[in-house]
């Protein structure tokens, strides 16, 4: 990613992803550079042991280089946004090729997770490897925890909650594979989080149980920090903007909420007009059987219903396995960034009661000390990341329900097609005169 | 309005009405056999004489249902509904008669005659009013009725019929009327010998399998009307609940930006579509009313068979009854007893009878045998001329029947084909509103 010098944000500086300190790692006590957080070249070695895709650390990157993961690049990434979507992509990651495995403890699925990069962090320009859903649980979390400014993609639900469906069959994988290919690509498309180490680990590492062992301790760290910060401290007024994000999104879940209610009756209502039909089309055959000149007019009606038939229930299909997914998606998407949001109250509330609390002091020159405008680095970063994570929301919720209700009306055009082909082609059959008696 | 004609019946003479217990009825008789003379003096409405009286000149309409009051047969308060009847010949126009709907059902033995329309709204589905005040189900019966006078009007031979000349053109009360010709009488025992159960050696093979056909045909239709009507309850529910939508999207418009039109217009077209579904399923319940004329026209299937098996049977009761009396005739004349009489026991008793009395039994019986051949004779002919008319007017139903549930058919398909289309057209026209979004 080329880039002119960062922008000026205090604290910050062109440092190696490794090397910098993550805002709000490390807590406000310590006075830590973030030497705790960030993990030291050895130790990445030594999680890398045995494995050789994992990408070696390197001394740093060329002074000059914009890391990504700091804020104050952000702006920067904002910029460059735009020029991501054609030409200047330069990763691309694709989930596929769905296995089962049986093994004596258990069975379950792995999906194929193909990466092309011309990326520096990554040491071939492809990788392949095999993950299950519990594996994107623990990169979720990951993301979470490292990254807690910026707005986590959601997973397909974990556990299948509607009793009979089975989550071996076939549209039950289909539409996981989906489901987690779309959450690989919003993170790639993601200007910070597809600089995520923990990303980069679960794309290439062989033996990602492994690295989940190791990583474990290092990362708890920065985990910590962020509990730290979400202890104990109520906000008095949440700014405006981000008020309004938070009514947005009640309502944005409100009324997703009630358009997956009405979804599913639908579906109900159709497979239920389905069982009338599939009895409806055969009477007719049974007519058909008692008559001589009607016989073939009347078999045909039948025919043409069982058309219609088949064509409803693939529509039923269709939208069980692509609409409805996608909707709960994004109340689940809507729940983490109320969570988001939350976490945002905190680290406001937190630098306003300690800067209350210099305030109180009686000092002659009270100087804001350290902590405090740690706190207040931390807040800014975090809303900044918050503001620009939203409005690629926006945008990206734009274009995913102008896809999913064009998709919609799409699967309804079609059933209709398939019904009037079905219709239109028996009319000549029906008019046709018997030739001889 | 004075009745020039006291007795109706004179109008026509011979009167080829006489439906039914009289299995004699020759129908064909009625052509060319009507009074030359004959007129109806009545209020100037016009002359109605066999000349104006003819098939292509007749125009049926049946129109203004109206509610009223009265007392029924049980004499018991009732409301019905009238409907005005307009008949129309080229030359004049004749008088209006409005008529009760417990119009009665006039029986031709060996024709297959048009059933009324149902008198109680069956196999609805549930949206549609079982009402039969509802002014929709009221319409249907109108054109219902009109239907059912046309076919009587166009029937070769039960245009002629007396009963319906009168129901057409009388004034007041034409039951009445009617009832003078003791026809009512006729009727009621015409029905019971019509449910009397009985055994029939040799019955003509074609009147069993149209028996069996018309059977069929019945449960047929029966299970086809009742599965309709449940799909189109299926049916109305899906586009009702996609009315939803409207109001959902309109709710969500108004959270968003650039997405509100786009939604706020979709949901227009989602209102649309739900309304829709009304004028649909009213269109599809003419075609459930041309199919419920058949299934009422299997009953008059059944009752021409019917008809054949009771003169059959009687045909074999009198040769039967003619074989036992040739054989007591016989046994008396050469003095064996094989038979058992009533007669031979009481002689066994109370001792022979003289010569003089055998001779009077043998002549008695002699003359019975004589008449029995006689209406052995006639019965057959009758049999078979019934037959003979019966099997034409079958065949002419059969025409009918195809020509009329062919084109039941087309305008199904039809209206089937309109309602793809109109589903393609708001599901496109949402797609467009989507595709701004």
């Amino acid at each position: 990613m080329s880039g002119g010098p960062p922008k000026a944000l205090p604290s910050t500086g062109p440092q190696s992803l490794r090397d910098m300190p993550h805002p709000l790692a490390g807590s406000s006590s310590e006075e830590a550079v973030g030497g705790d957080s960030t993990p030291s070249p050895d130790l990445l070695t030594a999680r890398s042991f045995g494995d050789k895709d994992l990408i070696l650390p390197n001394g740093g990157t060329p002074a000059g280089t914009a890391s990504p993961a700091s804020s104050s690049s952000l702006l920067n990434r904002l910029q460059l946004d735009d020029d991501m979507d054609g030409e200047t992509r330069d990763l691309f990651v694709t989930v596929d090729d769905p296995k089962k495995h049986v093994c004596t403890m258990e069975t379950y699925i792995t999906y194929r997770i193909t990466t092309k990069s011309t990326r520096v962090e990554f040491d071939l320009p492809e990788y392949s490897v095999r993950r299950r859903y519990q594996d994107f649980d623990w990169l979720r979390n990951k993301l979470e925890e490292s990254q807690p400014t910026h707005l986590i993609p959601p997973l397909p639900e974990k556990f299948v909650v509607k009793g009979v469906v089975d989550r071996f069959s076939e549209e039950f994988v289909e539409t996981r594979r989906k489901a987690l290919d779309k959450f690989l690509k919003r993170i790639t498309d993601h200007p910070v989080l597809s600089f995520n180490e923990h990303f980069n680990v679960f794309l290439t590492a062989k033996d990602l149980n492994a690295h989940k062992k190791q990583g474990m301790a290092l990362l708890t760290r920065v985990g910590e920090s962020v509990k730290h910060v979400a202890g104990g401290y109520k906000l008095r007024n949440r700014p405006l903007e981000f008020a309004a994000i938070g009514e947005y999104l009640d309502t944005f879940a409100l009324k997703l909420g009630t358009i997956d209610r009405i979804a599913q009756r639908i579906i109900k209502e159709e497979i239920e007009y389905l069982v009338e039909l599939r009895e409806y089309g055969p009477v007719y055959s049974t007519w058909s059987a008692l008559e001589g000149e009607l016989a073939e007019p009347l078999e045909g009606v039948s025919a043409c219903i069982g058309n219609c038939s088949t064509a409803l229930e693939e529509l039923t299909d269709d939208m069980t396995e692509d609409f409805l997914p996608v909707l709960r998606e994004y109340i689940l998407y809507s729940d983490s960034m109320k969570s988001v949001l939350k976490k945002r109250d905190q680290v406001q509330a937190e630098y306003e009661t300690k800067l209350e609390a210099v305030a109180l002091k009686k000092e002659e020159r009270p100087k804001v000390p350290a902590d405090v405008e740690k706190c207040q680095d931390r807040m800014e970063c975090f809303n900044a990341d918050l503001k620009a994570d939203m409005e690629r929301w926006q945008n990206n919720k734009r274009q995913d329900f102008r896809q999913l209700l064009m998709g919609m009306a799409d699967k309804n055009i079609q059933y209709y097609e398939k019904c009037l082909m079905a219709w239109e082609s028996i009319i000549p059959l029906l008019q046709e005169k018997q030739e001889a008696k | 309005m004075e009745q020039a004609t006291p007795d109706p019946e004179r109008l026509w003479q011979p009167a080829p009405l006489e439906p039914l217990s009289h299995p004699d009825a020759g129908l064909e008789s009625m052509v060319g056999e009507e009074t030359k003379g004959a007129r109806d003096e009545g209020p100037g409405d016009g002359t109605m004489t066999e000349n104006n009286f003819s098939l292509k000149k007749i125009e049926i309409s049946v129109s203004e249902a109206e509610k009223r009051t009265g007392r029924n047969a049980m004499n018991m308060q009732e409301t019905y509904t009238a409907y005005l009847i307009e008949t129309r010949s080229v030359e004049h126009n004749d008088g209006q008669s409005v008529l009760t709907d417990s119009l009665w059902r006039r029986y031709y033995p060996h024709i297959v005659v048009p059933p009324l329309p149902e008198k109680r709204a069956e196999f609805v589905w549930h949206k549609l009013s079982a009402d039969n005040m509802d002014p929709d189900f009221v319409e249907r019966r109108r054109i219902g009725l009109e239907n059912f006078l046309l076919r009587v009007a166009s029937h070769p031979i039960l245009c002629r019929d007396k009963i319906f000349y009168l129901f057409l053109t009388q004034e007041g009360n034409w039951k009445e009327t009617v009832n003078e010709t003791g026809f009512q009488l006729k009727a009621d025992s015409r029905l019971k010998a019509l449910n009397a159960t009985f055994r029939v050696k040799n019955p003509d093979k074609r009147f069993i399998e149209l028996k069996h056909y018309s059977d069929e045909l019945q449960s047929v239709i029966s299970h086809l009307l009742r599965v309709r009507a449940r799909v189109a309850d299926r049916l109305y529910g899906v586009y009702k609940v996609h009315g939803n939508y409207g109001r959902v999207f309109s709710e969500w418009s108004a959270i968003e930006k650039e997405m509100g039109d786009g939604l706020q217009s979709a949901g227009h077209h989602m209102d649309v579509y739900a309304s829709s579904i009304d004028d649909i399923l009213e269109d599809e319940e003419h075609y459930a009313d041309q199919l419920k004329e058949y299934l009422f026209y299997a009953e008059a299937l059944r009752a021409v068979c019917r008809k054949h098996e009771l003169m059959q049977y009687d045909l074999e009761m009198a040769a039967q009854d003619l074989a036992s009396k040739k054989q007591q005739c016989e046994e008396l004349a050469t003095g064996t007893v094989r038979t058992f009489s009533l007669k031979g026991m009481t002689t066994k008793l109370f001792g022979q009878e003289t010569p003089e009395q055998r001779e009077a039994r043998i002549k008695m019986l002699e003359e019975q045998i004589k008449e029995g051949e006689q209406q052995l004779k006639s019965k057959n002919l009758e049999g078979r001329e019934f037959v003979r008319n019966a099997w034409a007017d079958i065949e002419r139903f059969k025409e009918q029947k195809n020509h009329d549930l062919k084109e039941a058919l087309i305008s199904y398909a039809v209206m089937q084909i309109s309602m793809c289309k109109k589903g393609i057209q708001v599901w496109t026209n949402a797609k467009e509103c989507f595709s701004k979004m």
